[in-house]
């Protein structure tokens, strides 16, 4: 491995401790057990990598093979770590819970499905292509989740917000990586795995850095649950804002038929 | 580069962007914060509402232009543009406070219809598509002033009807509303 890598590997583990520490020592493991486990299993991923990678290559069939197999593992805590982060915010807010797995499960397969579309199916490309698609459809799911959260009034814990972004911004990063290497340097094979090392590692070194700082914060005490409104006032109060507003719109195209004064 | 790879890059690019775009315009956003502490009064325009419609009216410009000042009547046309912007300004803010309702109660709700959401989204969004395009005509002065005034009619209307529906959901609503405060600085639901 060149040393740059070597580094960043080093990097990469040492503040996963660190977060580590933090998770524990800040009592965070509490409410997020998945997320904990996530960065221990990280951290096993870590452990288990480098002496293969040393010994046999990153190049070699083992290498590649304990790669990916240990990738998809950590792929797959991601994904619950994220889920849990998304209930502990949502958890309160039935209706929104509830809308948001509906359009969950909508908008992922449609993704899934575009990805399938534009990927081609030889298989060390296809392997890279599948990392991608994980990562569009993560952060597909991811932004539409942020989006909602930005759209209603919906209290955050700042933690759980970072947390979040945390996972966003490095899936976004991983699309990047692995659509622009792959577009310019997959033929040159050898210098192709030490320069995406490089950058996944740095844009996750990024990731950990930024949760390290909100994870030394202590836990957020627990929210009290807000008092739901009954099935009948939402079936009757938005209706009737709905058909104003759209009176209000009605009025403003009006707007554009009425005689201006002469200038 | 093949086009999956310019589809891929384009797609991380877009949800990077999109990222960054949820980042920031959450804390570019601010409360306006009245002295008292307590966040800005709504409805405020509606006790400007006949000195608007009167400073609308064509009667002022022609008589003054009849008078043989029409060098004045364009510059009192200028001003009361600039104070119908300004209008159009509140109603945005009005309607946009009407639309945190309806959010409101969506997330006080059990049971969320996408599709009524959707609709509202759908809403707002035409909404903001007509106040551009009219506020762009009234900046460059080829959009008719008089038409505002009907229209803040109807957003004033809205407001008390929605405020007296907000009223008969009683405590409830009321401490539903404590348990929601601001996740983001754009807005605070006890406005």
């Amino acid at each position: 491995m060149p040393p740059i890598v070597n580094y960043l590997w080093v990097a990469s583990f040492l503040l996963q401790l660190v977060v580590a520490a933090l998770i524990v020592i800040r009592g965070h493991f509490r409410r997020l057990p998945f997320f904990s486990a996530y960065i221990a299993l990280n951290l096993c991923q870590a452990v288990i990598l480098y002496p293969i990678y040393h010994y046999y290559g990153e190049a070699s069939k083992v290498g590649y093979i304990a790669g990916w197999l240990s990738e998809a593992i950590t792929l797959a805590a991601r994904l619950c770590a994220t889920v849990e982060l998304l209930r502990l915010v949502l958890m309160s807010y039935r209706g929104i819970w509830g809308m948001t797995w509906r359009l969950l499960a909508f908008t992922c397969p449609m993704v899934l499905a575009l990805v399938g579309i534009f990927s081609r199916s030889n298989a060390p490309v296809f392997v890279m292509q599948l990392d991608t698609g994980y990562h569009i459809v993560f952060a597909v799911a991811l932004i539409l989740c942020l989006g909602l959260l930005h759209y209603y009034p919906i209290r955050v814990e700042p933690v759980y917000k970072v947390l979040l972004l945390g996972f966003c911004w490095y899936s976004c990063a991983q699309i990047l990586v692995n659509a622009v290497l792959h577009g310019y340097s997959y033929a040159q094979y050898r210098h192709y795995w030490p320069v995406w090392q490089t950058l996944s590692l740095s844009s996750y070194s990024l990731v950990l850095i930024l949760w390290a700082s909100t994870l030394s914060h202590s836990a957020p005490a627990t929210q009290q649950q807000p008092t739901l409104l009954t099935d009948s006032d939402y079936r009757n109060i938005p209706p009737e804002i709905h058909a104003q507003l759209q009176a209000i719109n009605r009025r403003l195209m009006n707007f554009w038929k009425i005689q201006g004064p002469k200038q | 580069m093949n086009y999956s790879v310019a589809v891929f890059a384009s797609i991380g690019l877009l949800l990077l962007l999109a990222m960054a775009w949820l980042v920031f315009s959450a804390t570019r956003r601010q409360p306006r914060i009245v002295h008292d502490g307590s966040p800005e009064r709504e409805s405020l325009h509606i006790s400007n509402l006949p000195q608007i419609k009167q400073a609308l009216a064509d009667s002022d410009f022609i008589y003054l232009e009849s008078q043989g000042y029409p060098a004045l009547a364009k510059r009192i046309r200028k001003e009361r543009r600039r104070i119908a912007l300004n209008y159009l300004t509140s109603l945005r803010g009005e309607f946009e406070k009407l639309l945190r309702l309806g959010r409101m109660v969506a997330v006080m709700s059990p049971n969320v219809a996408v599709a009524q959401e959707v609709q509202g989204l759908r809403l707002s969004l035409e909404f903001s598509y007509q106040y551009y395009l009219i506020y762009f005509r009234l900046v460059t002065g080829i959009a008719p002033l008089k038409a505002i005034g009907s229209l803040s009619n109807m957003v004033s209307a809205l407001t008390i009807r929605m405020e007296t529906a907000m009223s008969e959901l009683g405590e409830r609503a009321a401490l539903g509303a404590e348990l929601l405060p601001d996740n983001r600085s754009g807005w605070n639901v006890s406005s």
